[in-house]
């Protein structure tokens, strides 16, 4: 199992154990936690799923691919140099530990 | 294991009037029901039509035989899968980002809106539902898309035109000379604006596609924007209806969503209540299994996101209006790479814009006899009258 922290704007953190291949959409949505929506599952679809990689991690958790880059424009708040869609970063042994922040709005 | 169960009992016309006794009764006893009426395998529970859209390597939305192809004379992007519906989908969904509706097109929805909420006369009976939910969502659609030189008669009619051609199952030739008229005036217009939105690019579907860097073909930008026509005015007009039946005959709710200012939860509340569209299609790839049946390679489930929105694994009380649920994980627009790629404008305009003006304008807005409202569909489904007396 692979943890996996996210915090929220206000500095509540809250830490998901899931499973090795687990995305970190599918992740925070199957613990119903507030702040990540996914509406549409994954497929890159929707940007309600967008998330700020944790600095120390950013290394870690790769590039965002091109098309990952276009729908992120699209996301509701603001979009940095550390945002990625949430549906995008496969947990992965490397990962265990990650710490994720949670945008103000994703709709 | 053995094929779903078959139910030769359920008749369309039941579906039609009220189908929710029926679907709540399939919940209980058969998820998974082969239903003869309509010729598919009805899926009743939430987690069966998630996890069907989401998985569209096993479940296609392709149909070679749609009727939609000739509705709209084209194969549009809703009946495509992968990397072809990935391309067409990415041509449109740029001009329908939550950050392109709140801040490219927040104000002109809120001059919209108000201008046609002006118009309505105080103190009488009035139809909400065609003086202002029909209009107005066309009206707003019409910029969103970059047509906004279309009225508002021809917009509702095209998209009612469409959505009749798309359903035509028996192929009867009236409804496609129908739909090939409307496609006619349609296809004349977007060629006779096509320069324009090209010399003097905006925000807007049509402006965005023509303008990128590595076009869709242009019949796909057509199909593109015929499909938004076809699916992007019934829907917040019948969720707006929906809606605003909910909070009338609930003054509490209204109380307290007025109080928090709570009215993108009652848009959500109202969409999960009566999902304005109720059951989707999708056909198996492989011989497969869900819900302990059989489902053979070639056959089509329908995924019915009404019912998915109603279940008691999920919700309690759900047969019930009630606007300030804990979560509100409902499927009204649907899941996996089709999941509604209108949301945000849907959300915007009708749960942030127009609701809170309607009930700002006409606080006292009441409807007096909540058993005149006539609720309708199948497929499609809301209120198709909302007579209400506006103060
Ligand atoms: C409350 C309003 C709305 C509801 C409930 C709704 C619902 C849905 C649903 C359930 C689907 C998925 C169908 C499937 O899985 O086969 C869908 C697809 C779609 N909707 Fe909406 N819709 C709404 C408003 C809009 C608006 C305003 C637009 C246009 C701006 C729009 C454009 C589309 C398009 C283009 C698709 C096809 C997406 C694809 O196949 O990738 N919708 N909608
Ligand atoms: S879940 Fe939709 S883009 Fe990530």
């Amino acid at each position: 199992m692979i943890k996996v922290t996210y915090v929220a704007q206000d500095g509540t953190a809250t830490t998901i154990e899931a499973e090795e291949g687990t995305s970190v959409m599918q992740a925070a949505v199957s613990n119903d936690l507030d702040g990540i929506v996914g509406e549409c599952g994954g497929s890159m679809m929707c940007a309600t799923c967008h998330c700020y990689v944790d600095e120390a991690w950013a290394e870690r958790t790769g590039e965002r691919s091109s098309d990952e880059e276009e729908m992120l424009e699209g996301a509701a708040d603001e979009v940095t140099e550390r945002s990625r869609l949430s549906c995008q970063i496969r947990l992965q042994p490397g990962l265990d530990g990650l710490v994720v922040h949670l945008p103000e709005e994703q709709l | 294991m053995a094929l779903a169960p078959l139910d030769e009992s359920i008749t369309l016309d039941q579906l039609s009037s009220d189908p929710y006794p029926i679907y709540r009764r399939l919940r209980a006893e058969s998820p998974v029901l082969r239903v003869a009426a309509t010729g598919r395998t009805l899926l009743t529970k939430a987690a069966l039509t998630k996890a069907v859209k989401e998985n569209p390597e096993l479940f296609s939305s392709d149909d070679p035989h749609t009727p939609m192809k000739p509705a709209f004379r084209a194969h549009t992007l809703m009946r495509k899968d992968g990397q072809a519906h990935f391309v067409e989908r990415k041509a449109i969904s740029k001009a329908l980002t939550p950050k392109m509706i709140k801040t490219d097109w927040g104000p002109l929805y809120e001059q919209l809106a108000e201008e046609y909420v002006a118009r309505l006369p105080r103190g009488e009976t009035v139809d909400l539902f065609s003086e202002l939910c029909g209009p107005l969502a066309a009206r707003i659609l019409a910029h969103i898309l970059g047509i906004p030189e279309a009225n508002d008669e021809q917009m509702q009619r095209w998209s009612q035109v469409l959505i009749d051609g798309a359903g035509n199952f028996g192929w009867k030739p009236e409804l496609f000379a129908a739909s090939d008229a409307a496609n006619d005036e349609m296809d004349a217009l977007f060629a006779a604006l096509e320069p324009k939105r090209r010399a003097e690019p905006d925000g807007s579907a049509y402006s965005v596609m023509l303008n990128a860097d590595d076009p869709i073909p242009m019949s796909q930008i057509y199909s593109n924007i015929k499909i938004a026509i076809g699916g992007g005015i019934n829907e917040p007009r019948d969720a707006l209806a929906t809606i605003v039946y909910g909070l009338l005959t609930n003054p509490d709710q209204l109380a307290e969503v007025r109080a928090q200012e709570a009215w993108d939860k009652a848009f959500e509340e109202g969409i999960r209540w009566v999902a304005p569209i109720q059951v989707s299609s999708r056909r198996a790839l492989e011989d497969t299994e869900l819900g302990g049946c059989d489902i053979l390679k070639g056959d089509t489930v329908m995924t019915v996101q009404a019912s998915a929105n109603r279940d008691e694994e999920i919700y309690e009380d759900g047969e019930n209006f009630f606007v300030f649920r804990d979560k509100n994980p409902h499927q009204a627009f649907g899941n996996g790479p089709h999941h509604c790629a209108g949301a945000h404008v849907a959300r915007r305009t009708v749960g942030k814009i127009i609701l809170p003006m309607l009930f700002d304008r006409f606080p006292n807005m009441t409807l007096p006899d909540p058993e005149a409202v006539i609720w309708k569909g199948f497929g499609f489904r809301g209120p198709i009258n909302l007579p209400v007396v506006l103060n």
